[in-house]
C-alpha cells in the first residue's frame, strides 16, 4: 500500500514534468557525480526517497521561546502545561539592609566644635545619640543582661571568627556568623579567590556608634542592628585562581578602620548576632590598584586630589573582598 | 525535544512514510515545561578546569599564565569535518585565530569563531586576564554529539540509515604569546639540520684511531 502511496505521488510529479511545471531551466548542466541520473527530471523523485526528518533546535534561546509557543509545543505533543505554583514560602531571619544608617563622619568626627560646621556636627550626634539609647533600652527588654562592653568583645570575636571562615571557604560554618543578606556577597567575592587573612590586634578597643530596632510585619517581630567601630592592624593577601598576588600582602600589617553592623532577631528566642553589612563612607579615598594593572588612566575631578593616579580599571566587586577593604 | 517526544515524531513520521498504524508510545514522565525545548546532556567535564583553584605562588616565582576553558555544544555540522577547522586555529594567538576563521569557508568556521570570542570575553570578565588579546589557543579539538537517524527508502522494499549528526567544540585559551612551535615534532629548519649532522659527525668514534 505505502508503495502504492510513493508511485502515486511519483506519477503525479511525471505528469506535471511532462505539461512543463518543474522543465529545469538551465540547459547545459556539467555533472561531476556518476552515482545520480544525468536528467535533472528525476531530481525530485530522488527527494521521495528520503524521509523528512525534524531536527531538534539545540541551540535555541530559551528566553526568546513565548508563552504561547510553548504551550503550542506541548499542546502538539499531549503534554499539559505546568500549573502555575502560587503558595511561596519565605522565612525572615534578617533584614534586607541597614535601617537609618550611620554615616561615619569625615576626619573621624575630630572637627573642632567651635567652627560652624563643628558645631552642627556636635548636633547631629546629640540627636542621634538619644534613640541609640533607645534602641539599646529596647534591646534590654529582650535580652536582660545586655551590656555594651560585654557586647563588644562578643562583637569582636565574631569580627574575627567570620573573616576567618571567609578565609577557609567553609560555607557552612560561615552561616552562624554573617547573616543571610551577607552571605550572597560574601560568596560571591571569595569565589575563585584564595585570601590569607590575619588579626594583629586592635589599635582601639571596638566601641558602638550606632543602634537602631525596627519591626517587620507584626509589632513584636522586632530586628536589632548594632554599629560596632573596630580600629584594628590586619594582614591581607588576596590571591586569584592561578595563585597569583591581586591585593595586599602576606608581610605588610595595615590599620583598619571600619564600622560593622551586626544584626539580631530579637523576637527570635534563638537569635544570635551576626554579621549584617559594613558601612563604607562616600569620603573614603580610592582602593589601592590591583597588583596585575598596570594600566594608567586619566583622574577624574571627583576624586580626592591624595588618591593615586593609577587605579585599577576592572571592576571592583571582583577584584576586592568587599568585607575587608576599607583600609583606612 | 525530549527523548519520547523525538520517538513519538520519528514513529509518526515512518507511519507516513510507510503507510503503517503505529499507536502512540507510552509517555514518559517528564517535566511538562522542559519538553517545549530540545534538551540533551552537555559534556560536563571540560567546564571543571574553570573552577579549580591553584595554591598561592611565593615571590620569585614566575606568574602561572592564565586560562580560560569553553565549549560550544550540539553544533549542527560533521565532527569529522569540524576537526580541520579545530586543527587549524591551534597554536595561533585569539586575534589571528579570529582573522583566519573570518575567511574560512566552511560553516563549522563560524561557530568555532564564535566560541573564541566568547571565551577571549569570559577570560577577562571572571580569569583576571588584563588584555583579551595577550590570549593564545592552547588547546582546540572536537567531540562528538547527538546522532538523529533518519530512513531513505532503497529498491524491494528495503530502507538505509541517514545519520545526522551533531559536534561539540572544545577550546582553552592560555594568557601570553603563543609557541614558536605548536607540535613537538615541527620540521628542522635546514641550517639547524645541517649543523646537528656535523655536531654528530665530529662526535663520532673512530674505532683504533690516535
Amino acid at each position: 500500500m505505502y508503495l502504492r502511496v510513493g508511485t502515486c505521488t511519483g506519477f503525479h510529479i511525471l505528469n506535471n514534468i511532462r505539461c512543463g511545471y518543474i522543465l529545469p531551466t538551465v540547459a547545459v548542466q556539467v555533472r561531476y557525480r556518476r552515482t545520480k541520473h544525468w536528467d535533472p527530471k528525476w531530481k525530485p523523485l530522488r527527494k521521495l526517497k528520503v524521509m523528512e526528518v525534524e531536527l531538534p533546535k539545540y541551540n535555541e534561546n530559551y528566553d526568546a521561546v513565548t508563552e504561547e509557543e510553548t504551550k503550542s509545543r506541548l499542546k502538539e505533543q499531549g503534554i499539559l502545561p505546568p500549573r502555575p505554583w502560587i503558595e511561596r514560602q519565605f522565612h525572615i531571619s534578617c533584614t534586607g539592609g541597614i535601617f537609618e544608617p550611620y554615616i561615619p563622619p569625615e576626619g573621624d568626627g575630630k572637627i573642632s566644635p567651635i567652627t560652624t560646621q563643628g558645631a552642627k556636627q556636635k548636633l547631629q550626634f546629640l540627636e542621634k545619640k538619644t534613640r541609640t539609647m533607645m534602641a539599646i533600652r529596647k534591646i534590654r527588654s529582650f535580652e536582660d543582661d545586655f551590656d555594651t562592653t560585654d557586647f563588644c568583645k562578643t562583637a569582636e570575636n565574631i569580627y574575627i571568627k567570620s573573616h576567618e571562615m571567609l578565609a577557609l571557604k567553609d560555607k557552612y560554618k560561615i552561616r552562624e556568623f554573617i547573616t543571610e543578606r551577607a552571605y550572597p556577597e560574601v560568596m560571591h567575592n571569595i569565589r575563585d579567590k584564595t585570601i590569607n587573612w590575619k588579626f594583629i590586634k586592635s589599635i582601639e578597643l571596638p566601641r558602638i556608634v550606632h543602634a537602631r530596632c525596627t519591626d517587620i510585619i507584626t509589632k513584636e517581630n522586632i530586628f536589632a542592628q548594632l554599629t560596632v567601630r573596630f580600629h584594628t592592624q590586619q594582614v591581607l593577601a588576596i590571591y586569584d585562581r592561578f595563585g597569583r598576588l591581586m591585593y595586599g600582602s602576606e608581610i605588610i600589617a595595615k590599620d583598619v578602620l571600619e564600622y560593622v553592623v551586626f544584626e539580631k532577631h530579637l523576637a527570635n528566642e534563638y537569635g544570635v548576632w551576626r554579621i549584617h553589612d559594613k558601612i563604607i563612607p562616600d569620603w573614603m579615598p580610592d582602593k589601592e590598584p590591583s597588583a596585575l594593572t598596570h594600566k594608567r588612566i586619566l583622574r577624574s575631578e571627583t576624586q580626592l586630589p591624595d588618591s593615586t593616579a593609577i587605579t585599577d580599571t576592572k571592576a571592583a566587586p571582583e577584584t576586592n573582598v568587599k568585607l575587608s577593604d576599607n583600609s583606612t | 525535544m525530549t527523548l519520547c517526544n523525538y520517538n513519538r515524531v520519528l514513529l509518526s513520521k515512518i507511519d507516513r512514510f510507510l503507510g503503517l498504524t503505529v499507536f502512540e508510545c507510552n509517555k514518559l514522565h517528564t517535566s511538562s515545561a522542559l519538553s517545549a525545548i530540545a534538551t540533551t546532556q552537555n559534556p560536563r567535564g571540560w567546564l571543571k578546569y574553570n573552577k579549580k583553584v591553584y595554591p598561592p605562588q611565593k615571590l620569585g616565582e614566575e606568574p602561572r599564565p592564565a586560562f580560560v576553558c569553553h565549549q560550544k555544544c550540539n553544533i549542527k555540522y560533521s565532527p569529522w569535518k569540524m576537526w580541520y577547522i579545530a586543527s587549524m586555529v591551534r597554536g595561533m594567538s585569539v586575534d589571528e585565530a579570529i582573522k583566519q576563521l573570518k575567511f574560512t569557508l566552511k560553516k563549522g568556521a563560524k561557530d568555532v569563531r564564535e566560541t573564541i570570542e566568547e571565551a577571549k570575553e569570559l577570560a577577562v570578565k571572571h580569569h583576571n586576564v588584563e588584555f583579551g588579546s595577550n590570549l593564545w589557543v592552547a588547546e582546540s579539538f572536537v567531540g562528538k554529539g547527538p546522532v538523529i537517524k533518519g530512513m531513505r527508502r532503497h529498491g524491494r522494499m528495503r530502507f538505509g540509515v541517514v545519520e545526522y549528526f551533531h559536534c561539540h567544540y572544545f577550546v582553552r585559551l592560555e594568557e601570553g604569546a603563543p609557541p614558536e612551535n605548536y607540535y613537538q615534532n615541527t620540521a628542522k629548519a635546514p641550517s639547524e639540520q645541517l649543523q646537528n649532522w656535523l655536531d654528530n659527525m665530529r662526535h663520532r668514534k673512530i674505532i683504533n684511531s690516535l
